[in-house]
């Protein structure tokens, strides 16, 4: 039973100080404080809730994981970990773990040390200590590598090693930073399955930090996606997928990339429709009954189509294949469009790959994300 | 061909044979004197008078015995002194600098920079320098004859923390103090517990080293050691040289130099490997 | 809401950072920089003891330094001839001790000579630099001293006679303190320049010797240009040290520095002020000197290093 609530957090680093935690040059804002690494972060987390924080390097989200562990000094705001102000207590009395992207792990202790390391500190009894690692051990499978040092395990089983010396203790709330992301591919995906069963059986709250968008979509029960210390949309998978916010989480959720246009927004009494050049789409019902409550107006917008709703057609936009990636069930077209690229994904229906070269394309309006051309953000929502 | 070959065979022969010749020359150098200082040591006064051979004289452990035994220098007490000082210096010296690397490895804070730059622009200072004003210090609060005086000043060594800063530089990645804290550990814990078990390799490097310094050390505790039960092995040798020559034992004078370097040697043997691997280690590193 | 033990405003681990450091500089400043501070400023003061009575201490200005540097009866300057002992020591045994040390560790590292043994040839060369200087040069004078085994050794072949006496004559004690400056350190640098040839890429030599370097070549063309940093840092080092010299020469010639004091070097002409008459005064102009000299040379280190990394 844990929720964790973030109230206007602000992570503020002087600029003076080379910090050593990733921070090179980037977008941020700077006052004459310092760099902003985190801007105004509020946010609710309910009891067991899974977390990710997603966004790209440098957009502060492993900066918010660390202030919430107490690595991190706060800057401004508060930190509530079950209606409990938690600014001031160092991270040994906040009843947290973490898991890190390199894993931690002490070199010179065994698996079960590295395990037990917490426990022993809290004076925990003996025999009570190797219980609790050995069921650990039992749920991630490496009760055989115990009498092991980390040096002679395997990056997979390091991992592992690293999420059970978390989850020994019982936290109260599971921090995990990029835990995967040093593996390789197909153990990133097993693992990534793996962390789902896990979050079912320990019951806990856990803040997960990933850039990769494939693991915030497949396990957050809400996404945060942040960018520049600003948070971009918080939602579940689907809301951030459905409806991102603006033109960064469109493009940031989903590959490939959401296709970028510039064209109109035409506004009709009740009636919607974007225009690239020629081409006409009027927009579903519900899209235009959201902007119709938003008093949009007929105005220059970015729009934008995921590549799987494009469509190859007998009309629609010119375009021209440059190049034909072929996945197995699909291919993925990149076609050049006003000198523009842009991505289509095409069924392969088991027929060898076609030699066209100029398309038409096309797509539905119930499909097409409508944002404003000035701040790039959803005009839906 | 096969004459080209043949040739270059012969050329890469011959210089292996020239620098074979010029290595063990070398090798024979840094033998040869201390050969002699065994086999003198193993010969009566009388033996050595008869010149130069190596052949050992078999009276080893009486000139032992009568070294031991002697009367103005005092070596057993001069070899306890010196081991005080030198152990004591060694653990401090090793414990201390890696306190200090890594307070400035690991923590942020305002004078950080300031702190590192100051212990680096000391480093060269030869400790000559300040061994006037410490001397004139030492005599005026009667602390001359005091082991600890010798021993005390090793906690602040500025060249061991660069090299106990350098390896962790290279060794702890934060994320393991991190861990620590987070596992519950309080910040003196994780320094115990976690980093001087990392630091292992390195803290036994330099102990040793510490250790061989402290033990060779001549020039300050000659200037404050002065009392006879206080004195430490080098100054026992060098009072061997101011001695009159000629009324003494010269199998024992061998024995008293054998004992002064035995234990490093000793040391040596067992652990030359990683005390090579520490020579380089603490060097620049590009 | 309340707050769970309130230390403090925040997670801040900055004070530990402090703590961590303290004893180091509570302990230098105590024991080393107020000594140093109190050398300079007894530089600048008549402070000693003659016989029972003590002079000073009493303000003198730059009178010491004046004294150092005023010349004697004979006409030379004694702190002057003392730096020359000093270096012109130091150069006779660093000059072998580069010229081996660097041979060492070209043929240590050529892979084409593949020298067997390099282990246990590295410990025995390394072997001197662990000896106790004091006890090393003891056992040198009682080698070569006039009762010792080597001078009826050199007679029986015929290289000197009788009359010789390896400790009265400059040239022959110079030349042990350099042999044993040289012993006691050239397999250290043998250790450092391996370890420099050996960060050096690989493939740079092995691409020169298919171009079609020899080996002095590649030796003058790659070794040394890439070796140059790591090289200077050793020199500069070596050269640190050997103004700092006196162990061995000290107990070489009984702290007297003999013959005619042509072996006398700056840190024993200090020990005579410091040891003997406690002169504090002059023994602290000696060391402001040598600290100057030893910090242009420190600048000159650091410089190097940085060109390295920049």
């Amino acid at each position: 039973m844990a929720e964790v609530r973030l109230q206007d957090i602000v992570k503020i680093y002087p600029q003076i100080e080379k910090d050593k935690h990733s921070k090179k040059k980037h977008n941020l804002e700077v006052t004459e404080k310092g760099v902003v690494a985190v801007q105004q972060f509020n946010m609710d987390i309910k009891d067991k809730e899974f977390i990710v924080l997603v966004g790209p390097s440098g957009c502060g989200k492993s900066t918010t994981l660390r202030m919430i562990a107490g690595l991190e000094e706060i800057t401004e705001g508060e930190l509530y970990i079950d209606g409990e102000l938690m600014n001031a207590v160092a991270p040994k009395d906040r009843d947290i773990a973490m898991v890190f992207q390199s894993y931690a792990l002490y070199p010179h202790m065994t698996v079960f040390d590295n395990m037990a390391y917490s426990l022993k500190i809290k004076h925990m009894p003996k025999e009570e200590i190797r219980k609790k690692v050995e069921e650990a051990a039992e749920i991630l499978d490496i009760t055989k590598y115990l009498d092991r040092k980390p040096k002679a395990l395997s990056g997979g089983q390091r991992q592992r090693v690293a999420i059970g010396r978390a989850i020994v203790r019982n936290p109260k709330v599971l921090l995990m930073d990029e835990p995967l992301s040093n593996l390789d591919a197909k153990l990133r995906n097993q693992m990534r399955a793996e962390l789902l069963k896990l979050q079912n059986r320990i019951q806990t709250t856990i803040v997960y930090v990933t850039h990769d968008q494939v693991e915030a979509m497949t396990l957050g029960d809400r996404i945060v996606v942040m960018k520049d210390g600003y948070i971009q949309q918080i939602g579940t998978p689907q809301e951030v997928f459905n409806h991102p916010a603006n033109t960064f989480v469109a493009g940031f959720i989903g590959t490939p990339q959401m296709n970028f246009f510039e064209g109109e927004l035409v506004r009709n009494g009740e009636e919607y429709s974007v225009h690239y050049k020629n081409y006409v789409v009027r927009l579903s019902e519900s899209k235009a009954k959201r902007l119709a409550e938003k008093h949009v107006e007929s105005q220059s917008v970015t729009f934008g189509v995921r590549p799987d709703q494009m469509h190859i057609g007998e009309e629609g936009i010119d375009a021209e294949v440059e190049v034909s990636e072929m996945m197995g069930t699909s291919s993925h077209l990149h076609a050049k469009l006003d000198g523009k690229d842009v991505i289509v994904i095409v069924p392969t229906n088991g027929e060898e790959s076609t030699d066209i070269t100029r398309i038409k394309l096309s797509f539905s309006g119930k499909m097409v994300h409508v944002f404003s051309k000035e701040d790039g953000r959803n005009l839906e929502i | 061909m096969n004459k080209k070959n043949k040739m270059a065979s012969i050329q890469l022969a011959l210089t292996r044979v020239l620098v074979y010749a010029i290595i063990l020359f070398l090798c024979f150098l840094c033998l040869f004197f201390f050969v002699m200082l065994i086999v003198n040591a193993s010969r009566t006064n009388n033996q050595l008078q008869r010149g130069f051979t190596l052949i050992p004289g078999g009276h080893f452990f009486y000139n032992m015995k009568n070294a031991f035994a002697d009367a103005s220098i005092q070596i057993p007490s001069g070899m306890m002194n010196s081991f005080i000082v030198a152990a004591s210096s060694a653990l401090l010296t090793t414990y201390f600098s890696a306190l200090t690397a890594y307070g400035l490895y690991v923590y942020d804070f305002k004078l950080k920079k300031l702190a590192y730059t100051f212990i680096i622009a000391v480093m060269m200072i030869p400790t000559q320098v300040s061994a006037v004003g410490f001397v004139q210090l030492v005599y005026k609060y009667g602390m001359n004859n005091k082991l600890w005086v010798l021993i005390v000043p090793s906690i602040a060594a500025p060249a061991v923390f660069y090299y106990m800063h350098q390896y962790l530089k290279a060794t702890l990645p934060l994320d393991i103090v991190e861990a620590s804290r987070i596992d519950g550990a309080s910040e003196f814990g994780t320094f115990n517990r976690i980093v001087l078990p990392i630091m292992k390799p390195a803290m036994a490097v330099q102990m040793i080293f510490s250790f061989v310094a402290a033990w060779n050390n001549y020039f300050l505790p000659a200037l404050l050691l002065t009392k006879a039960g206080k004195k430490t092995v080098p100054i026992m040798i060098a009072q061997l040289r101011s001695a009159d020559y000629s009324k003494f034992d010269m199998g024992k004078v061998y024995m008293f130099i054998l004992l002064a370097i035995l234990p490093v040697i000793v040391v040596y043997m067992f652990l030359s490997k990683s005390i090579i691997k520490g020579v380089t280690s603490g060097s620049v590193k590009g | 809401m309340k707050n769970k033990k309130p230390k403090g405003k925040s997670v801040s681990y900055a004070k530990w950072g402090y703590i961590f450091i303290i004893p180091f500089f509570v302990v230098y400043v105590l024991f080393t920089l107020y000594p140093q501070f109190l050398t300079v400023y007894n530089s600048f003061f008549e402070n000693y003891r003659d016989g029972l009575t003590q002079v000073g201490p009493r303000f003198v200005g730059l009178d010491n330094y004046k004294a150092l540097l005023t010349p004697t009866s004979s006409g030379s300057i004694d702190i002057i001839k003392y730096f020359g002992n000093t270096i012109v020591m130091w150069i006779m045994g660093s000059v072998p001790q580069f010229v081996f040390a660097l041979l060492l560790a070209v043929f240590f590292t050529n892979t084409r000579l593949n020298i067997k043994g390099q282990r246990i040839m590295k410990t025995v060369i390394y072997m001197p630099n662990l000896i106790m200087a004091s006890a090393f040069s003891m056992l040198f004078y009682t080698l070569f001293s006039n009762v010792g085994p080597i001078k009826p050794l050199l007679m029986q072949m015929g290289i000197i006679d009788k009359t010789f006496d390896f400790f009265f004559i400059t040239i022959s004690v110079r030349s042990l303190v350099a042999l044993l400056n040289f012993l006691m350190w050239f397999g250290n640098t043998t250790i450092l320049l391996m370890a420099g040839i050996q960060s050096i890429d690989e493939s740079l030599f092995e691409s020169a010797r298919i171009d079609g370097a020899s080996s002095t070549r590649v030796f003058f063309n790659i070794t040394m240009p890439l070796l140059k940093p790591i090289f200077v840092y050793t020199l500069i080092t070596s050269m640190i040290g050997g103004l700092q010299m006196f162990d061995v020469p000290s107990v070489l010639t009984n702290a007297k520095g003999t013959p005619d004091r042509t072996v006398m070097t700056v840190i024993m002409y200090l020990n005579n002020y410091l040891g003997g008459s406690n002169n504090y005064g002059m023994a602290g102009a000696i060391s402001v000197l040598l600290f100057i000299v030893t910090g242009i040379l420190s600048v000159i280190v650091f410089k190097t290093i940085d060109r390295d990394k920049g």
